[in-house]
């Protein structure tokens, strides 16, 4: 299971430290638009049910495998030492979701508080293994998030998780290779694929981006971007996949199509040693991710720093911007959990507070899902020095606001990512994209009935 | 679940007991599942009974050498037996995400034999067994001989090179491969552009197979060889001087008395690869990040089964699966095994 998140989670404590080098700027005023300074008993606006259950002894487990979040926990501990909170790395994304079915279905040995990403939300909440915090007061915290970071933990009704990190897509790109083809980013994705052409055309061994045909996440995000909602659950049980016909989707296949055939765009796994030594080198000239990428970049390849620049990504429509997510996170509290108001409590305050939600981006190098941080003028101001002094987080902080908010995720998207490199994944690496992309809508389709549910595909 | 995840170290443990004792004698009985010495405890047992004795001494003998077999049967029911027999039983229920556990009797079954991915993979393990086992058996042969020729100038330098990659976990092996197989900026991209030569991506859908063999050959052909070379170790001086006084070459030598001692031992290391054959995991696994294309979820039935249980939620087809996988293997473990005991008896 390779998803965005998973591998933002390798992140080495380096880049936030390196990070908050570049953000301490901001560190101490300007709090702009947001509801509170966070320096009270308890997080202002936190429910009272939430206050109540702070001031109570209690021990909480967390599993996690962000990297560094025990800083951010720490603060929490030193505010409210009535909580023991235990930070666990029950190892990444799919790894730790198996490990927390067995525990759930066990019965016993399930944490109290659990990372879950976006795309994994739905299935644990459709199968009551996690709580709804709607009947926790959670509502309450809605207002301190961006609408898509909260419309992606309300599912059915009810709200599943705390939104901890987002990560609206961007377009990264070689300003160094830009300017020397005297090429400018492109604005639509017509432009994308003419630009491609031409960096193609004068350097035959460089293309305008890389696809990896094992990661479903990528491709959902770009259908969902193009408009796409191939996904949709109506109720507990009622599923239709339209991948084969939703008009988003076929948007995505038409501008893709030119560019596999033609090779614009090199067909390679990411995230490997060699990929990233290619994204050094300069064979890429574009990286269409999350707004979580400067993350890696700067730890990854920090001999690259100044060459490289962000734009917003290539629109469909120049008059109706929309954007999309790749990967994120929620923190979740379990229903095993002996102790919900106190796991509910902490799984807001590590998520809301002012304090907390600053820790979480200067020292772990999260995206914010927080308008604290989101809408703030100072921390949209900073310059970052990766991109040659570029206020990066202005376009990252428009992205996030661009994020269609009607897409939806499937009960079993866990399971339909898998096996989307043996479908999708086969037209993206010499095939027929749309033939790829019926495949998975007939092999999800067959798992979701035989899993109990009616899928239909209209 | 003892059959999905497969670890080559346990098979290797019952390997080493199997060199040493059975494969001298010729009696060595291999199932898929590696309890080799099923007939060990009642030799133990039958023994003290043949001599005559009152019913009381009978009986305390007969105590005492079942107290002796018992930690042997608690880990052989424990271990060995418990989780097949749990496997079987999941493999009789279907647990679905809306609707709970019901049983659905062999319905895992028929589906698994009609499983069109389930039947590519078996088929794709099967051609790797075809042809990578010859060679890696044949390597570890010529290994074999050529330590025990006597001609080599350092052997134990010798063994222990080539064994040496036994002993690096197979997931490290895979990617330390992983990486030399890469073909821009990986070692087989540097000898290309070194050479000027256009090498082909080892890790591209044409090449992951025989690129796989080449990880395995390399990982097992010292085991083999070990497997092999203590076979030849326990052929009596006597036959060597025999053959000496007969007028017998080195190469008739090899030829007419060592590769006939070595035939139980090679059949116990072709057993053992069929095995390893069938329930190919590790490197496929881990290539499978570098190669998400070609090496798809269900690339070998092992790997099918471990992400039907683990990302699809579908315990109980995942041990169906496993259970026809293990069962395929017996078979074909046991037709070699039948084959060549028949053509033995026809010598």
């Amino acid at each position: 299971m390779k998803t965005i998140a998973t591998r933002r989670g390798a992140l080495t404590a380096g880049v936030a430290a390196a990070l908050s080098l570049a953000l301490a700027a901001c560190g101490g005023g300007g709090d702009g638009a947001t509801d509170g300074t966070g320096s009270g008993a308890a997080a202002p606006g936190a429910s009272a049910a939430a206050q109540d259950a702070l001031s109570k002894p209690a021990e909480l487990t967390f599993w996690t495998w962000v990297a560094g979040i025990e800083k951010t926990v720490d603060k929490f501990q030193q505010k409210y030492p009535n909580i023991k909170v235990k930070v666990v790395n029950a190892g990444q994304s799919a790894d730790q979701y198996t490990k927390l079915q067995t525990v759930m279905k066990a019965g016993t040995g399930a944490p109290d508080v659990a990372q879950i990403e976006y795309f994994a939300l739905p299935q644990f909440a459709l199968s009551k293994q996690v709580v709804n915090l709607a009947e926790h007061g959670a509502d309450k915290v809605k207002d301190r998030f961006s609408p898509s970071a909260w419309g992606q933990v309300s599912i059915n009704g009810g709200v599943f998780g705390i939104p901890q990190d987002t990560g609206p897509m961007a377009m990264f790109y070689r300003k160094d290779i830009f300017d020397k083809l005297d090429l400018k980013p492109p604005a639509t994705w017509a432009e994308f694929v003419e630009t491609a052409r031409k960096v193609k055309k004068a350097e035959p061994d460089t293309f305008m981006a890389s696809i990896d045909p094992g990661d479903a996440g990528g491709v959902d995000s770009m259908i969902w971007q193009a408009g796409g909602v191939p996904f949709k659950s109506t109720g507990a049980t009622d599923v239709s996949v339209t991948l084969a016909t939703d008009p988003g989707v076929k948007r995505w296949v038409d501008t893709w199509t030119p560019l596999l055939t033609e090779k614009l765009v090199d067909v390679q796994p990411g995230w490997t040693d060699e990929w990233w030594k290619s994204m050094e080198s300069g064979k890429y000239a574009t990286w269409l991710a999350g707004a979580w990428a400067p993350s890696p970049l700067t730890s990854s390849i920090p001999k690259s720093k100044g060459k490289w620049a962000v734009a917003p990504m290539p629109q469909y429509d120049a008059a109706a911007p929309a954007n999309s997510e790749n990967g994120g996170s929620s923190v979740a509290v379990t229903t095993q959990s002996k102790n919900i108001p106190a796991a509910v409590a902490f799984a807001e305050w590590l998520n809301s507070d002012p304090e907390a939600v600053r820790s979480l981006n200067t020292e772990v190098g999260l995206f914010p899902a927080t308008r604290t941080l989101l809408d703030d003028q100072a921390w949209r101001g900073t310059a970052f020095d990766y991109f040659d002094g570029q206020q990066a987080n202005e376009v990252l902080s428009a992205a996030s606001s661009a994020v269609r908010t009607d897409w939806q995720y499937l009960p079993f998207q866990v399971y339909a990512n898998s096996i989307f490199k043996d479908t999708v994944g086969q037209a993206i690496d010499g095939g027929d994209l749309a033939a790829g992309l019926k495949t998975w809508q007939d092999r999800i389709t067959a798992f979701g009935n035989e899993q109990g549910f009616t899928v239909t595909n209209g | 679940m003892a059959t999905i995840l497969p670890t080559r170290q346990a098979t290797a443990e019952v390997a080493a007991s199997a060199a040493g004792r059975d494969a001298r004698q010729g009696e060595f009985c291999a199932t898929p599942h590696g309890n080799a010495n099923i007939t060990g405890p009642e030799r133990g047992v039958t023994a003290p009974s043949a001599r005559p004795g009152t019913g009381h001494v009978l009986l305390r003998q007969h105590l005492a050498g079942y107290a002796f077999f018992l930690p042997f049967l608690v880990v052989f029911l424990v271990a060995i037996v418990a989780p097949l027999a749990y496997a079987v039983y999941l493999s009789l229920f279907q647990d679905r995400m809306i609707g709970g556990t019901v049983f659905v009797g062999l319905a895992n079954y028929a589906r698994a034999i009609g499983d069109a991915v389930f039947g590519t993979g078996l088929l794709r393990v099967a051609l790797f067994l075809a042809v990578q086992v010859p060679i890696m058996l044949g390597l570890a042969l010529f290994c074999a001989l050529a330590i025990d020729s006597g001609r080599l100038r350092w052997p134990r330098l010798f063994r222990i090179t080539i064994f040496m990659p036994y002993a690096v976990p197979a997931v490290v092996a895979a990617l330390m491969w992983g990486y030399m197989y890469g073909d821009q900026f990986g070692l087989t991209g540097q000898i290309g552009r070194a050479l000027g030569l256009d090498l082909p991506d080892l890790m591209s859908r044409s090449w992951m197979l025989a690129a796989i063999g080449n990880m395995v050959t390399w990982e097992f052909v010292g085991y083999n060889m070990i497997l092999l070379y203590a076979a030849l170790r326990a052929v009596p001086g006597e036959l060597y001087e025999a053959a000496e006084v007969d007028g017998a070459g080195a190469v008739r030598i090899a030829w007419s008395i060592k590769l006939p001692a070595l035939r139980p031992a090679l059949l116990v290391a072709t057993i053992f690869s069929i095995i390893g054959s069938f329930q190919l995991f590790n490197e496929p696994n881990i290539l499978q990040k570098l190669a998400p294309a070609v090496v798809t979820t269900g690339y070998t039935p092992n790997m099918y089964a471990y992400n039907l249980a683990f990302n699809g939620q579908q315990i109980n087809y995942s041990a169906a699966i496993a259970v026809v996988l293990g069962l395929v293997t017996v078979v074909v473990a046991y037709t070699v095994q039948l084959a060549t005991a028949r053509r033995e008896r026809a010598l």
